[in-house]
């Protein structure tokens, strides 16, 4: 089950070329290039006349050519030439969706595309902002993309999945939680104060002692999820506003589902400490990189027992607090589009 | 000092007006933030006199049906 009408990440700016990308979205197949002026293009990866997936062709100036037939499709999804004959079938079309570039992101409109309003993106500004180092990747994950929601609303994992890298046991027994619900947004805040730093802290922040630590997470759906973390040696005043000392970072996560169990994980670091430097770059997302590897490993083993027993009973315990809002938050979009769905038909 | 794992539950309004608060403990209590009723609403409302009340915003009612 998918929200349809959202934006959603398909490729990363540099995925997309003169080289047409498939890629499944919502389950639909949809092919990306650029045309000779470099604009984004996302359409439907299936020609109208039998059904090759149109990324196995090529482009042919600004125009998409079938690997089967040679049917030439534009921009805008039109068929504009049928070897062989002069007349070309009104119904010879394919779907083209609304795409803007963002964020070194491309984000597409799997829905309605009169609701496509690019002001509604959601925000990840670090990615590209000249006060931040970042940089960002990909990975594809073999199980549903509100495995891998749930697994960033609650980081109490992270003491047990990543005890090399980002995390250690104070962040469950030390920890005081927040949650913050409001009709579309969950907010998580976590502080954990005179602790040990966990081993990524210490490689990146150079930390000798005790720490206090943030993460505030801040969910917008159907699957975006911006970290806010860092961490202060102890006592300078960073749970009053003063980060002074430490390290800040954003993780920023948009998850795009491929399939009901299988999804498109874009990811990205930013830094607030030695922005210029590529290879403070490279570590601090080599850190996250494996944490992540460690999480698809969880994912893709619960997505296994999930295709054996389907909505098995599960226990919610207090960790799973900001899971629960986000959920429902989420079943409230799926009814409220699901409703709107016979309206709009009949308009 | 240290703090317990302990989960505090916020609802906001969409007028970003502010529920008092839910908090989920360690040892399976829900705590909610409220008012001691004073022994004047007790008699001027037929309230119980011994009884340990609370007087809560209607906010956090919402908070309860929305979150819990």
């Amino acid at each position: 089950m998918f929200l349809r009408n959202s934006w959603y990440v398909a490729a990363s700016g540099q995925e997309a070329g003169r080289k047409p990308l498939r890629r499944v979205i919502l389950g639909e197949p949809v092919v990306l290039f650029r045309t000779e002026d470099d604009t984004p293009v996302a359409l439907e990866d299936r020609c109208a006349h039998r059904h090759l997936p149109l990324s196995m062709g090529k482009l042919i100036g600004d125009t998409l050519q079938c690997h089967y037939h040679g049917l030439r499709y534009d921009r805008t999804g039109a068929c504009v030439r049928v070897p062989g004959q002069d007349l070309i079938p009104p119904s010879a079309r394919v779907r083209s969706y609304p795409l803007v570039e963002r964020y070194r992101w491309l984000w597409i409109w799997m829905g309605d595309p009169a609701l496509a309003d690019p002001a509604k993106i959601t925000d990840y500004h670090w990615l590209d902002d000249s006060r931040w180092g970042a940089a960002s990747e990909y990975l594809h994950v073999k199980a549903n993309w509100q495995l891998i929601v749930d697994n960033l609303l609650d980081l109490t994992h992270l003491a047990f999945v990543h005890e090399t890298t980002i995390g250690n046991s104070a962040l469950v027994e030390h920890a005081g939680v927040k949650v913050q619900r409001a009709h579309d947004n969950v907010v998580v805040t976590r502080w954990i104060i005179d602790q040990p730093p966990p081993p990524t802290f210490v490689k990146v922040g150079g930390f000798t002692g005790n720490v206090d630590r943030w993460q505030i997470i801040d969910f917008v759906p159907p699957a975006f999820l911006r970290l806010d973390v860092g961490a202060t040696p102890t006592g300078t005043g960073a749970p009053e506003g003063r980060r002074v000392g430490g390290i800040s970072m954003r993780n920023l996560n948009a998850i795009t589902p491929e399939t009901e169990t299988t999804s498109h994980y874009f990811w990205g670091q930013a830094h607030d400490f030695d922005i210029h430097n590529p290879h403070t770059t490279e570590k601090v997302v080599a850190q996250i990189r494996t944490a992540f590897l460690e999480d698809v490993a969880v994912f893709e083993a619960q997505q296994v027992n999930l295709d054996l027993v389907p909505n098995p009973p599960q226990t919610d315990i207090n960790a799973d607090t900001g899971v629960i809002q986000a959920r429902r938050i989420l079943d409230r979009l799926h009814r409220e589009e699901a409703a709107a769905a016979p309206r709009a038909a009949a308009e | 000092m240290s703090v317990k794992f302990r989960v505090e539950l916020v609802w906001q309004d969409s007028d970003a007006s502010i529920a008092e608060s839910i908090f989920l403990t360690s040892d399976g209590r829900v705590i909610l933030q409220g008012r001691a009723v004073p022994a004047a609403d007790r008699q001027a409302l037929s309230l119980p006199l011994e009884a340990a009340l609370i007087s809560v915003d209607r906010r956090l009612v919402r908070a309860i049906k929305e979150m819990l």
